[in-house]
Order: structure tokens, then sequence, then C-alpha cells
């Protein structure tokens, strides 16, 4: 029996082993437009990143993880700079006419694309007309919509025409769903551009080398670069979903860099030796937003008494300690036009005057409506119900799954949508306040809230966020956002600020140098070197 | 036995066309929208209708069923609303590594199982049978998402012998198998215990022992044999839930197979994914407990199926 029991306990192994065979690591490895050919850095990086790219064309990218490596593959007209200023990228300069209607730009002439194409103003013509028609279903075209047409006017001229003048256009070239893309591989590929690594063609710093999805993406040094060249040979992203599971693997050795460090572990894993913790502030913000098409919601006096109930500092020490900051205005630090207006602290007082002088001294019945698909969005609901519940007003709690979250604001009408206290995430990912405002608090054109989602509608708002998108002054444009941020945050508040989020990262610093990392919490290997 | 296994892949067709049915409809019926999804949160209405036409989510949901099925019999499962690939081809990409798990899995908790079954039939009542049914109760009862932790932190962690994450190797496939296999374990276990104490109680089990023939013997020629049918039942089921349940052990060892493609799929309502994953799944099922079937005739040769 005992040899039987020995026999046996062998065979599990080994046959276990046997069905499994070979390895996992099949998939789409062709070597895409950027062939095989040797890379200019060395060494290589192994990115642990909590979801698969969902797509590599910039006009339908619509995730961070696929923005990070969107932002090392292709390049934009202008890039932001490490003070989030627009600096010239693909385009050289620029001017504008008169009437601040036409924007030429001047490309860059010594720009190769992966394949060895140059790329000429033929390119940044045909990746912006892919966008520009209202229903062509990409996730750029909304954002280009100030944008009338894109005409190349030589190979190295581009002239960009606007409906009326647009202040922050040069913002607006810095986000990465304008990238341009290889006018040949648009007409090839159409919507797969972007699917597989073969059918992506851009001009970065990296090229992508191999993509076996949700496994991993490999994009390598491109030696031909016209910027500063990659030191890092390869930067591996391998998908590993569970956020217990990327630590482990940190701490392993198995990779170098890990994304999402969740608030209860960033302590622990600053003690551990070789081991750094990267917290950057960025663009994004976490509120609740007032459905203002709600009977009570629409008194502007509630909406401040419930800004005053909330313990912003208790919600955060609960939740978010290592990962947040304290918000100080309805825009993140980082974006231009951002103003200071200082935190709003918990006055139970105050709030509770403004709710007798609102007419509803006992408070009222409400709700608050959820998803999980924002982290931890369930525990703050109901840290805001408990909260809402000392100045009378009872708020039930409705937790909903993102697809069906998403549908309710996308085209609801005041009368359908039943959400008077809403979760939301705020974050331009052009930094720029007319990017953070318009549309999201204008008063919505149509009576649907498919970018207001809480039908929030104050003339004056309105006003003020028309004249910063016309207005080209920088400087005038910040004092114009700072008047309608004093409205949107304190006069009469769309919603409860409640933190600045910090994007967090754990590395291998003893490996990893020079990381950075943007407003859009993406991380840049252009200037990492591996030790 | 020919004419019998015909009959059976015949009726699994009426099968397939019940689940694919069910399937289509209950996951339109769930509120959400794929196209909402794809486009994003800044999405304008133009661009979802228009998305929606050529996706053809326009169209009547039995017309929809209709060219779903057409197409599916051409091989075709249509494309990932999501990642805008065939969905043929994201399953083949993915399904090698559920079915390696499912395999590997299976085949450990068949044979732990069943060793430890035979065992604790044999020493019924002493030591060894308590300490195994003690161990095939904390198996089935532990989830397999806490399983996996605490095997990463031991193995991975701290005695640094296994990879903690994806299936480059064959040491890779150590701790998803042993976490997807290990409450299989405890059921077999359980499965093959009773069914030789029932044997081991027979007459021809007596007859054979006052014939002086060795306990090895009886147990495995004589009982071991006859206690198998209900054991490769529960097997041949086990096998089928591993391959559908893999989705948290894939999660947690990162690695890319047809759960969490499908989860994926019903999380962003992509409905060619939920409908490919599912029919490719539920045909494996089919198929695994037909092969079950067939085994019997082997095992038991009073089986006949003509």
């Amino acid at each position: 029996m005992r040899k039987l029991i020995a026999f046996m306990t062998a065979a599990v192994m080994a046959l276990s082993l046997a069905a499994c065979g070979g390895s996992g690591g099949a998939g789409d490895t062709a070597s895409g437009a950027g062939g095989g050919a040797s890379s200019g850095g060395s060494g290589e990086i192994l990115f642990g990143v909590p979801a698969d790219v969902s797509s590599l064309d910039p006009h339908t990218q619509n995730d961070s993880y696929s923005e990070e490596v969107v932002k090392m593959v292709y390049n934009t007209l202008y890039a932001f700079d490490e003070s989030n200023t627009p600096a010239p990228s693909l385009a050289e300069s620029y001017e504008v006419s008169e009437d601040n209607l036409s924007w030429t730009f001047h490309l860059r002439t010594d720009v190769k694309f992966h394949n060895g194409k140059a790329l000429t103003a033929k390119d940044v013509e045909a990746s912006f007309n892919r966008a520009l028609p209202a229903d062509s279903g990409y996730i750029t075209t909304s954002m280009i919509s100030p944008i009338e047409s894109v005409a190349a006017t030589d190979d190295a001229t581009v002239v960009i025409k606007t409906k009326e003048p647009y202040g922050p256009m040069l913002s607006l070239l810095c986000n990465y769903n304008t990238a341009i893309m290889d006018s040949d591989f648009i007409e090839q590929y159409g919507r797969d551009l972007g699917t597989t690594a073969e059918t992506v063609n851009g001009t970065g710093p990296y090229k992508v080398t191999s993509w076996a999805k949700d496994e991993e993406v490999v994009i390598e040094a491109n030696p031909d670069y016209f910027g500063n060249k990659a030191q890092v040979g390869a930067i591996r992203y391998l998908v590993i979903p569970e956020s217990s599971s990327r630590i482990i693997a940190l701490e392993n050795g198995e990779v170098d860099l890990i994304h999402k460090v969740p608030s209860e572990e960033v302590a622990r894993l600053e003690t551990l030796e070789g081991v750094s913790v990267l917290k950057v502030g960025g663009v994004g913000q976490r509120l609740f937003r007032f459905g203002c098409n709600d009977e009570i919601m629409s008194n502007t006096k509630v909406r401040q008494a419930l800004t005053y109930a909330v313990d912003r500092d208790a919600i955060r020490k609960a939740l978010f300690a290592d990962v947040s900051e304290e918000a100080t205005g309805p825009l993140a630090p980082a974006v231009f036009g951002s103003h200071d207006y200082g935190p709003i602290k918990q006055d139970l007082e105050k709030a509770k005057a403004l709710l007798a002088e609102a007419g509803y001294p006992n408070g009222f019945e409400t709700k608050i409506v959820t998803t999980t698909q924002y982290d931890k969005g369930s525990e703050l609901a109901e840290m805001i119900a408990a909260q809402l519940g000392e100045i009378g007003v009872n708020a039930t709690i409705e937790v909903l799954e993102w697809s069906v979250f998403l549908p309710m604001i996308s085209g609801m009408t005041a009368d359908e949508f039943d959400a008077p206290l809403f979760i939301m995430g705020a974050g331009t990912s052009m930094a720029d306040a007319d990017g953070g405002y318009r549309g999201l608090y204008t008063t919505t054109p149509d009576g649907k809230n498919d970018r207001n989602y809480g039908f929030y509608s104050n003339a004056e708002v309105d006003e003020y966020i028309a004249q910063g998108m016309t207005e080209t002054d920088p400087e005038k444009r910040k004092e114009i956002y700072a008047k309608a941020g004093q409205i949107l945050y304190l006069d009469d508040p769309t919603g409860i600020w409640l933190y600045d989020q910090l994007n967090v990262f754990a590395y291998n610093s003893d490996k990893i140098d020079g990381l950075r990392i943007d407003a859009l919490g993406c991380v840049l290997f252009d200037n990492a070197t591996v030790k | 036995m020919l004419g019998y296994t015909v009959k059976r892949i015949l009726q699994v067709i009426p099968v397939l066309l019940i689940i694919s049915f069910i399937c289509f409809m209950m996951i339109r019926l769930v509120p959400g929208d794929p196209v909402a999804n794809m486009l994003g949160i800044n999405a304008s209405k133009e661009a979802i209708a228009a998305q929606r036409a050529e996706l053809g989510l326009d169209k009547p949901l039995l017309t929809q069923y209709g060219d779903f099925l057409v197409k599916a019999l051409h091989g075709d499962l249509g494309k990932s609303i999501t990642t805008r690939r065939p969905v043929i081809d994201e399953i083949a990409q993915r399904y090698p590594a559920t079915l390696k798990l499912a395999l590997g899995a299976t085949v450990f908790a068949a044979v732990v199982g069943i060793t430890f079954g035979v065992l604790s039939a044999v020493k019924q009542n002493k030591l060894t049978d308590n300490v195994i049914m003690v161990f095939s109760l904390l198996s089935v009862s532990t989830p397999s998402f806490f399983l996996a932790l605490v095997m990463l932190l031991l193995f991975s962690i701290h005695l640094g012998w296994l990879p903690s994450m994806g299936l480059r190797t064959p040491l890779h496939y150590v701790l998803p198998i042993i976490t997807l296999g290990m409450q299989s374990v405890g059921l077999i276990a359980r499965t093959t215990r009773s069914s030789m104490l029932e044997v081991l109680r027979q007459d021809y089990i007596r007859t054979s022992r006052s014939r002086g023939i060795s306990q090895a013997v009886i147990v495995m020629r004589h009982a071991f044999k006859n206690a198998l049918i209900p054991v490769v039942t529960v097997v041949g089921l086990r096998f089928g839930g591993l391959l559908a349940g893999s989705m948290l052990v894939e999660a947690v060892f990162s690695v890319p197979g047809i759960g969490r493609f499908m989860v994926d799929g019903v999380l962003k309502r992509d409905y060619p994914v939920v409908q490919g994953t599912v029919l490719v799944l539920a045909t494996t099922f089919v198929l695994v407990n037909l092969a079950v079937d067939l085994i019997y005739a082997l095992i038991d040769p009073r089986i006949k199926y003509d």
C-alpha cells in the first residue's frame, strides 16, 4: 500500500504537469509595424498592470492602461512638458490667424514612423479627418468638436480651422486621443487599426513588438526616434488583475513596477528594502454630483448644506489615507485654470442653518447612486449617507454595475434621471479648464444629460465657460475660470468634491531610475533607465 | 456503441441551441449598453446610434439571434465589441490556457481524491480515515481565492519555490492547478470512499478474503474497478465545472484564460464574447459528459449501449 501511495503521489504532479505541457505564451507575437529591428536601449522593465490594453488606436483608447502604451508608441502635435505646459512635439511651431479661427502648424521634417515611412502633413490630416464626423463612433470625436476642418497645405504644414476662437487648442493637441497615425494604416486597417501589434504604426520612442491578449504587451526602444532616444531596451506590460497578486509579484521580483497600489498597502511597501513608492498628483478628483433635476437638489441652499455636512477628512483617513490629497477646488491643481478656494471643512451648524433657510429644517429623504467601478464606490456612499444623517438627511444607497450606470449618464432626460446625489470622477485629459468644465457644467443644449450628467444650469457659469473657451490670452483665461470655479465649488455647488487623487506606483528602486508620471497618472518611460 | 455515440452527438444539437438562445436573450435582457461601454463616458448620441447600427444592435432580437446562428454555423462567432477582433480568434488564444489548467486540476484532483478515498475506505474509522475526512472537508470548504493567496504567500514569497504569475514554464502551473483542483479533491475523496465501502461489503469481496487473496489485490483489482462508476461521473462533472469556474484562479495567478475573458465580457456587456464563450464552454461540457458515458462501458462490460 505504501508503494501505491508513493507511486500515486508522484503520478499526481507528473500527470498534472504533463496535462499542461508547453508554454502559455501563445498569442500575437507578430513583429508589428516596427519589425524586429534591433533596439536602441538596453535591459527591460517588467511592469505589472491591472488590465490589458483595450486598444492601441488613439481614437478608441478609453482607459489609462491603453493610454499609457499609446503615449510611448505615438506622438501628438504638442505634448505636455514636466510642468504641464504644452511644448512642441511633432509640430515645431504654429501661427494663429487674426480672427483666431485658423491655426497653422509647421511640422518637424525628421520624423519617421516605426516602419520607416516619413511623417508628412497628410498623416496629420488623415488622423484628424478620421474622427471629425459627428457619427464616426470614435472617442476623439467629441473632444475635437471645436475643430471645423484640418487640411495639409504642403508636406510640412497643416491648417486647423475652428468653428469659433478656441483658446485651449494647444492643450487639446496634447491629448493622446489626437495622436498622429500613419495615413496608410488608417486606410488599410480602418476600424481594425490598433487591435493587434501589426496594425500599430506610430512615431513614438517605443514600438509595439508583441501583444498577447490579457497577458502582455511588449514595446521596444525605437532607435530612429526623433527626440531623446529611449534608454531601456524593452518594457513588458504584464497583466495582473488582482492588486494583491501585483504586490506579491513585486515583492517576489517577478515584476519591477506596479500600478494602483491600494491605500492599505502603501505604508507597508514603503518600509520594504529596495522598493520605492511614487505618489504623484494629477488631474483626477472624486466627487459626488447633485442631480439638479431633483426638486430638492435644485435648491442652491440645499446643495450648499450638503457640501458642509460631509467630513472629507474622515473619509480620506478611513479609505484613501495614502492615496489622496485634500481637494481645494473643482479642478485639481495640475489642471490649467484651477484655483485654490481652500478645503471645505465639515460644519454641521452651518449645514443645518442652510437647510432651514432652504425650507427643510428637519431634513429630507434622498438617494445616493454609486458604482463599484470607482475605487471603494460603495464605502464612499455609505460614509456620506451616515454623515448626511447627522443633519437629518436620510439617504438610501443604490449600487449599480458600471454597464448599468453608464447609460444613466448618457442621453437621459430630466424626467428619466433619478439620482439626486451620484458618484463621479473628474479629470480632464487635456489638463485644461475647458475640458474640465465645458459640457460637464454648461446648461445642456437639448435637455439630455450626455455630458452635463446632473442637469446643472447656471447662466453665469455658462457665460464664463464660453468666454474661457474663446479667449486666447492665458492670464485672462485663468481669471475667467477662477470666477466660474467659485460658483461651481461654493456659491451654487454642482457637487461635493471629496479629494484629489494621487497616482500611486511601487517599483524596484535598485533597478529602475528616471520614471516619470504624467498628470493623467500614466507612467512614461522616455527618460527611464535600468541600473 | 457507434450508433449510441452518433445518437448522443445528435442530441447535443438541441442542447446547444437551447443554451445559445437562453444565453443570447439573457445577456440582452440584463440592463446595460455595450456601445456606451465601448465609447466611454463622453460619447455623443450620434456616435452611439451609429455604432449600434453598425453592430446590428438596432435590429429585432429574433433577427439578431437568427444572424448569430447562421454565422455561428459557419464558424463565425462575430467580433468582440470591445477589442474589435473576431471572437473565435480571441477564444482560440485563451482556451488552451484554461483547458490545460482544468485538465491539470482534474488529473490532480482525481489522483489525490481517489487515493485518499481508497485509503479512507480501507482504513475505515481509523485515524487515517478521520484525518483524510477532515482534510476533505477543509478542501471542499476553503474558497479558492483564499487558498490561492495563502499558497502565493507561502510558496512564492516566503519559500520562493514557485512563481506567482503567468503560465510560462511547467513550474508556473503548479500553484494554479493545485488551487483549482483542491475543492474537487475533497468531493472525489468522499465519493470514492462511500463507493468503495459499499463494494467492500459485497459478498464476493468476503469470498476473496476467505480464499486468502491479499488485501492489496482485493482492493485494487476486485473492489476499486467496481467502485469507479460514481467516481468517474463526479470527475467528469468536476472537469466541466473547473473549465467554466476557473475565473478566480485565472485572476489571482494572472492567467490569460477564457474564464476571465467571459466575465469581462459580461461586465462590459460584450454580447458576442458572452455568446461565444458560453457556446464553447457548453459544447466542451456536453462532450465531456458524453465521454464519461462512453467510459462507463469500458469500466463495466455489463453496460451496453446498442
